[in-house]
């Protein structure tokens, strides 16, 4: 593009533009203020999860319906912050068995949340963030293709998983 | 420290191995012409998310993806002067032997050390695992190396100023 | 090789060459350079080849003569010593047919002559402090800076107290490598003294940017990132007379050299394993690329096929 001074695809009507890519993907932009409201009430019930002991209940819900979409940095922050929380305090030892109770959608957004939080290493600690990353991919890389009779996930997520957090344009 | 070595390198060869999903594809934008997507970012819907795997606030690889090609920039561990000059040296030293290294890149991305570019070609004509395999031992053996360096040059200074001094007895 | 040689090895072997008396007087016109910018220029007389000149310039003489070096070169040469060649700062002539002495001794003391011009001020400030410690009242207005400006930006200052001489170079790292990997060798010649065995070492200070206490008030100091200063602090035991002082001398003079050497040498160390390194580095990048299988086709006739 060096020699040309306009973009001219830019101001081409067709010209596909991220937020059309976005409508794609995730829908009907949200107005900021209400998916901000539904972040904090999270932190607090992920908070008050926590603090009962209930760690897996911390988990999924802290995982659910994450915020997506531009426009919406706030949300994501906060929403990053509190699955930072829980995925520090639960034990190294609980982690597998947390990562297989999780649904396949709670697995990818487990992903994405990995990854987000290792993008910023000066606020979260790296270390406890790989060992979940390892624990998510291990054991049986090519898993994914099995379920059991009941439906579920028999094994843990598996390289896929990462595809799916550099492919999806629903990112966290 | 080094406990975390092994699975930041585990997350990095997986993602990699991820990543390393690349085909054929021509500009969108200019006839008969075939680039890295990565690389010119004309096209958005091609491009896709850049992932950071950290081990700290110092060593981290960005991981670029796009439909043909994938950019790896690796931030070295520099944890002193000594390290940093050492690190400087030794990536420049590489980058003027991109030729042959066919897969480096001749600048770092900004904020990172060293970067390599990997196209469709490259995937086809070379074993991917293969690729990957480079890619993590080349990030092993540059620390290995710097802090061997670093040793080396201590060990000279020590020597070089006792035997000098020891000369005044 | 660790350490350097305070002779000039290229005089001291043309010398020897030249005053062997199995070799015929030839005439001979040599430039020669040694450390800290010190040319050296090695002549026969135009017409007679038996008279050899031999003439040292260097960009600091007129500061040495002026702290006493004609007496310390008088001293070494006096029976050789001519009128200054011109463009050079002295001259020393030897008729071959009549060296007047042993030739062994001659020639070693000749390739030394650079180290004896520089070590007058050493040899002043050492007598001076001498002198001051048996005085009772000291007057620290006695104590004389000598400077020798020996490089370009670069600097011998030589004080002396009443205990004590202090040497302080200043010098100059162009590169930023230089002045990190001279900081590494600086910190371990600080640290050496720690050793019990270099107990009787002398004191060794390094200041980097910020010149110390005894130069602060002289004019014209490079106020830069790649200033480095190191002082030496002498005591009377480091220069006892004798073999002991003259071998301090010559020591303390090599000291920049000998560093900058070291930090070359490490540079190419660094260098020669890197490209090791890089080539292991292609290597495993070419285990990548699969093997391409030479086979050789036939027809059914049974010759090779070759694609033209």
């Amino acid at each position: 593009m060096a020699f040309r001074k306009i973009d001219i695809d830019a101001l081409e009507e067709d010209a596909l533009g991220q937020d059309e890519l976005d409508f794609q993907e995730i829908g009907e932009p949200r107005p900021p203020h209400e998916v901000e409201d539904e972040v904090n009430s999270r932190s607090q019930e992920v908070r008050f999860l926590l603090q009962r002991g209930n760690a897996a209940g911390a988990l999924s819900s802290a995982l659910n319906n994450p915020p997506y979409g531009r426009h919406l940095e706030a949300a994501k922050a906060r929403n990053t912050q509190t699955v930072m929380e829980v995925l520090n305090s639960i034990k190294v030892a609980d982690v597998a068995q947390l990562v297989k109770n999780l649904t396949f959608e709670e697995q990818d957004v487990l992903m994405k949340y990995l990854y987000a939080g290792m993008a910023a290493p000066e606020q979260n600690n790296s270390g406890v963030l790989l060992a979940w990353h390892e624990k998510v991919i291990d054991t049986n890389p090519n898993s994914r293709a099995s379920l059991d009779l009941s439906g579920r996930l028999s094994e843990i997520a598996g390289p896929g998983c990462i595809i799916r957090v550099i492919t999806d344009r629903r990112t966290v | 420290m080094s406990n975390t070595l092994r699975p930041y390198l585990n997350a990095v060869r997986q993602t990699l191995k991820a990543a390393m999903c690349l085909e054929n594809f021509s500009s969108q934008v200019a006839e008969r012409h075939n680039k890295p997507e990565v690389e010119t970012g004309t096209s958005k819907e091609v491009l896709l998310n850049p992932v950071i795997i950290s081990r700290n606030d110092k060593e981290r690889v960005l991981i670029e993806t796009s439909v043909n090609s994938l950019r790896v920039s690796i931030a070295i561990k520099q944890a002193d002067e000594i390290e940093r000059i050492l690190a400087h040296k030794f990536t420049r030293f590489l980058t003027q032997r991109a030729e042959s290294f066919v897969i480096l890149r001749r600048k770092p991305i900004e904020g990172y050390d060293i970067s390599f570019l990997i196209t469709n070609s490259h995937a086809e004509q070379m074993y991917k695992h293969k690729l990957v395999d480079f890619i993590i031992q080349f990030m092993e053996e540059v620390d290995k190396e710097i802090s061997e360096m670093k040793l080396s040059l201590n060990a000279r200074a020590r020597i070089v100023s006792e035997s000098y001094l020891s000369q005044f007895n | 090789m660790i350490l350097l040689d305070y002779h000039n090895r290229i005089i001291e072997d043309t010398l020897k060459a030249r005053f062997n008396p199995e070799n015929k007087p030839k005439p001979v016109d040599m430039s020669i350079v040694d450390f800290d910018g010190v040319s050296y220029h090695l002549s026969t007389l135009d017409d007679q080849d038996t008279k050899l000149n031999l003439s040292i310039r260097w960009k600091c003489w007129p500061e040495l003569v002026q702290y006493g070096a004609m007496d310390v070169l008088k001293r070494e040469y006096n029976q050789w010593i001519v009128t200054p060649e011109s463009g050079y700062d002295f001259t020393l002539q030897f008729d071959l047919e009549n060296i007047g002495a042993d030739p062994e001794d001659v020639i070693h003391k000749v390739s030394l002559l650079k180290r004896n011009a520089m070590a007058a001020p050493f040899e002043r400030a050492f007598d001076a402090q001498a002198m001051a410690e048996q005085e009772d009242h000291w007057d620290p207005t006695s104590s004389q800076l000598m400077t020798i400006h020996y490089r370009d930006g670069e600097a011998i200052y030589v004080q002396n107290q009443q205990d004590r001489v202090t040497v302080i170079f200043s010098t100059l790292f162009k590169e930023e490598t230089d002045r990190v990997f001279a900081k590494v060798f600086l910190q371990e010649f600080v640290d050496a003294r720690k050793k019990p065995h270099l107990q009787n070492a002398p004191q060794v200070i390094y200041s980097h940017r910020e010149p110390p206490l005894e130069i602060r008030h002289v004019p014209g100091l490079l106020d830069s990132e790649s200033m480095g200063y190191i002082t030496f602090v002498l005591f009377p035991r480091n220069y006892a007379a004798g073999a002991v002082r003259e071998e301090t001398i010559s020591r303390i003079q090599i000291f920049r050299d000998y560093l900058h050497y070291h930090i070359k040498c490490s540079k190419a160390y660094m260098h020669s394993r890197m490209r090791a390194r890089v080539s292991d580095f292609l290597k495993v990048l070419n285990r990548a690329k699969p093997e391409i299988q030479a086979s050789e086709k036939k027809l059914a006739s049974g010759r090779a096929f070759r694609r033209a």
